[in-house]
């Protein structure tokens, strides 16, 4: 093995260190606010955004169902273990199963769910994948919101009540909660990482490179995205039932056009590109959101969508591959050399092939 | 070249800057000063009841004005706030105004921040049905924080829920049709009934006020329709309903701009509207507005709102001039601005009970009765109930043309005591309104045959008959 100069990677392990210290010593630094609300926020969507950006790095697929897959994973979880009667719950199904079954059931289906929306989608490539990963998050809004036996527009609640044994009671330990989001979105990084390096990760980069000629080397290129899909939606069930203990309840509107929309956002702040982008993004969307109120801009008035939305337009235009791309930006002003991680996908190599898969 | 890449680095940098600053000044803030009481009020400040943010606000700051010693920094725009509340000798600060749109993630979002960030020990609010289901179980897991419903018409969180933090002075949806089965029963002769409803909290809990009370005296619902929240194309539901002849009429329970939109879908499918033949919850009320539907619907009987706009009472009277002294533009008849103020009056009386603590002992304090304007049962007190839900007067309305032609209402009946249960048919354990709850039966309500008749605002001995 050669030892690689690479002073870029050197000092980003270092800037990862450092971020991992703080966040570990989270509750220590941060008031309870942050440590409830932003930090513990971030790391959920960060998963969900994780799923997204893995997709679109590794497989060259832009997916609008995360956000669907992660009410999928939260509403059955809710349906499965809340309880009804006096002082219980009074929509969905109430079913008021072992939570640990529940749990296990939850994360089943829906990457199961997942990888049946992966199957269809898998011939799809560019605009039309997107379009019908969206139709995929409007079936679920509507499903959920309308079939009312599963939850209809009241909201399914009280979730956060009934965890498996093995977590413990999370309300009132909020700080429980924030070190369980933290250890999975660790989890699901490495995950990721380790996963592009197996020779399933290296055929998927393959795949999002060169389709036909992968396709004519005998890969099979359907199946190859359709388990990347059913992979993310494993990851998204997981953003999903960490989100319905964090906030408790689930309704459709945690799973509609604007918040598909928001998980896109904090993919594309953070960078399309980089894994880590997924977490920077999150951080940055979580907090602008939180303190970016009543905010009246000359001419455009606004709040916080102007506002974010103003954001967006300038990270598209500056840095396309989002806040994790500006880094890049800066070192290389900087003078720096080296980067480029091996796992890093180029902004150039995203473009959807446009050919069509015998 | 090499300038442009310095500028498109400049850009995110300064926004990283930003966030940077943010974070420095919110994440680490201070402890907070504990000789005062903070409290939020939770309205809507988007969706449907955006119009209400305002009002909603003033009527709670009315409160805390006349028994406070508030002062109003704005009589024109209650949200510029307040200043100088003083209760039990502490100060009372409101920490902020939640702005929710009718949706529960924005509820719990606007939730968080009120009580969490902003440390609110007290919420006065929310607005709307699935955001006080949201709240209550928020409050159900913050048991030292106190939350006083603003204006919520679900049932759920005062009896399914039932968080012991949580309290409501008003009546739920289905409170507020108490009376209008009985009325369309015995004045228009109504047996059998069809209804269309709103697939939501809202609306099956107003819809399950009114088959409880038409199906207590002895009348039928022979089909319930429910149209998805937010249609725009009313027409396949309402050929749903059965055909002009094979029922006595139709109750509607359709919200926001369906009211009028889901009227004119029956006027297309089964020709004129029949005033007698059509009754609605408190949605028909705003129907005035509309200049084509409006007109059609005189005659029409409505649910009410647990208020008595021009009610001919001298504790009435009070009521509305403490609103017009604070806030000379905003309508005191109105449902929002009533349960507003009267969750804030309730807070000072508390408040001054206790000596100005919160939690648990703000919680016992809170008063088990409120003297509210409408109210004329038990000496015009409006009770709680073992569950902090009020046992509240109703009042029926009906749809007339004014004087000067514009579309309006006015008070028809009063119907004492109205409790949440319907005397025993709502039940903690029974399931919560929905598409099938309540099932139609007939039951010896308790208001039952004591419906009063009220001629021009005055409530006389005559029961309706």
């Amino acid at each position: 093995m050669r030892l690689r100069l690479d002073p870029k990677g050197t000092v980003e392990r270092g800037i990862g260190l450092a971020v991992l210290v703080v966040l570990a010593l989270g509750p220590a630094i941060f008031n309870e606010y942050w440590v409830n609300t932003i930090l513990t926020q971030m790391f959920i969507f960060g998963i969900a955004a994780a799923s997204l950006i893995f997709l679109n790095a590794y497989g060259a697929m832009t997916s609008l169902a995360q956000t669907a897959l992660m009410g999928i994973s939260a509403y059955l979880l809710g349906n499965m273990v809340t309880q009804g009667g006096a002082g219980g719950q009074s929509k969905g199904l109430t079913l008021g199963w072992d939570p640990t079954l529940a749990l296990v059931l939850a994360l089943v289906i829906t990457t199961a769910i997942g990888v049946a929306f992966g199957a269809v989608a898998a011939r799809s490539f560019g605009i039309y994948f997107l379009m019908l990963t969206l139709t995929y998050g409007v079936i679920a809004n509507y499903f959920f919101g309308q079939v009312t036996q599963f939850g209809g527009f009241s909201p399914i609640a009280g979730v956060d009540q009934y965890t498996p044994g093995f977590v413990g009671e999370i309300v009132g330990h909020a700080n429980k909660l924030y070190y369980i989001a933290f250890g999975v979105a660790l989890v699901v990084y490495a995950a990721i990482r380790y996963l592009i390096r197996t020779p399933f990760g290296l055929s998927l980069q393959g795949v999002r490179d060169d389709p036909v000629r992968m396709s004519s080397l005998g890969y099979n290129v359907p199946l190859h995205r359709a388990l990347a899909f059913g992979f993310a939606s494993f990851v998204a069930a997981l953003s999903g039932i960490l989100f319905v203990w964090w906030q408790g309840q689930i309704a459709p509107g945690n799973i509609g056009l604007a918040a598909t929309i928001e998980l896109l956002v904090m993919a594309v702040i953070g960078g399309l590109t980089k894994i880590e982008g997924a977490w920077v993004g999150a951080f940055a969307f979580i907090v602008i959101n939180n303190y970016v109120r009543d905010v009246e801009l000359p001419l455009v008035g606004g709040s916080f969508n102007t506002i974010i939305g103003l954001i967006f337009l300038v990270i598209v235009i500056v840095s396309p591959d989002g806040l994790m791309g500006v880094w890049d930006r800066l070192w290389r002003s900087l003078g720096g050399r080296g980067g480029g991680t091996p796992d890093t996908a180029s902004v150039t190599r995203q473009a959807a092939p446009e050919a069509s898969i015998p | 070249m090499k300038n442009l890449r310095s500028w498109k680095l400049l850009l995110p940098l300064a926004g990283l800057a930003a966030v940077a600053s943010i974070w420095v000044s919110g994440a680490f803030a201070g402890s907070q000063a504990t000789n005062v009481i903070r409290v939020a009020i939770m309205t809507d400040c988007k969706g449907a009841f955006a119009f209400g943010y305002e009002i909603d606000i003033g009527g709670a700051q009315a409160a805390f004005a006349q028994y406070a010693g508030g002062k109003v920094k704005n009589p024109n725009k209650p949200s510029a706030g307040m200043t100088g509340i003083t209760v039990g000798g502490k100060q009372v600060q409101i920490v902020g105004y939640g702005c929710g749109d009718d949706t529960v993630p924005t509820a719990v979002k606007e939730t968080r921040r009120l009580m969490e960030q902003l440390k609110a020990d007290v919420m006065v609010g929310p607005l709307s049905g699935d955001e006080a289901v949201s709240v209550a179980n928020y409050a159900k897991s913050h048991p030292t924080k106190t939350f006083i419903i603003g204006t919520a018409g679900s049932q759920d969180p005062t009896l399914q829920i039932a968080p012991k933090n949580m309290f409501r002075y008003h009546g739920d949806g289905a409170q507020w049709n108490a009376g209008i089965g009985e009325i369309l029963y015995k004045k228009l002769g109504w047996r059998k009934a069809a209804i269309i409803m709103d697939d939501y909290s809202f609306g099956w809990t107003s819809g399950a006020g009114m088959i409880a009370d038409f199906c207590a005296i002895g009348g039928q619902i022979t089909k319930r329709v429910f149209p998805p929240l937010n249609t725009t194309d009313y027409a396949p539901f309402v050929r749903q309903l059965p055909r002009p002849g094979t029922v006595d009429g139709y109750m509607w329970v359709v919200g926001g701009t369906g009211t009028a939109a889901s009227l004119k879908a029956f006027e297309q499918a089964y020709g004129a509207i029949k005033p007698n033949e059509h009754a609605g919850n408190l949605f028909f009320a705003f129907l005035g507005a509309d200049k084509v539907v409006g007109p059609k619907v005189v005659g029409t009987y409505v649910g009410g709102f647990g208020t008595g706009p021009g009610l001919n009472t001298p504790q009435a009277k009070a009521y509305e001039a403490v609103i017009k002294k604070w806030y000379p533009k905003i309508p005191a008849g109105d449902g929002f601005v009533y349960n507003y103020y009267n969750a804030a009056w309730a807070l000072v009386r508390a408040l001054k009970a206790d000596g100005g603590q919160v939690g648990a002992a703000l919680q016992s304090a809170m008063p088990r009765s409120n003297k509210s304007g409408y109210e004329v049962s038990d000496g015009g007190l409006v009770k709680l109930d073992a569950r902090r839900q009020a046992i509240q007067d109703q009042y029926p309305l009906q749809v007339v043309k004014n004087a000067d032609g514009s579309i309006g209402t006015k008070l028809v009946g009063w119907v004492p005591n109205v409790d949440q249960s319907f005397g025993g048919l709502f039940k903690p354990s029974s399931p919560a309104p929905g598409r099938s709850q309540p099932k139609c039966v007939k039951k010896k309500l308790p208001w039952q045959g004591k419906i009063r008749v009220i001629t021009n605002g005055k409530i006389t001995s005559q029961v309706i008959k």
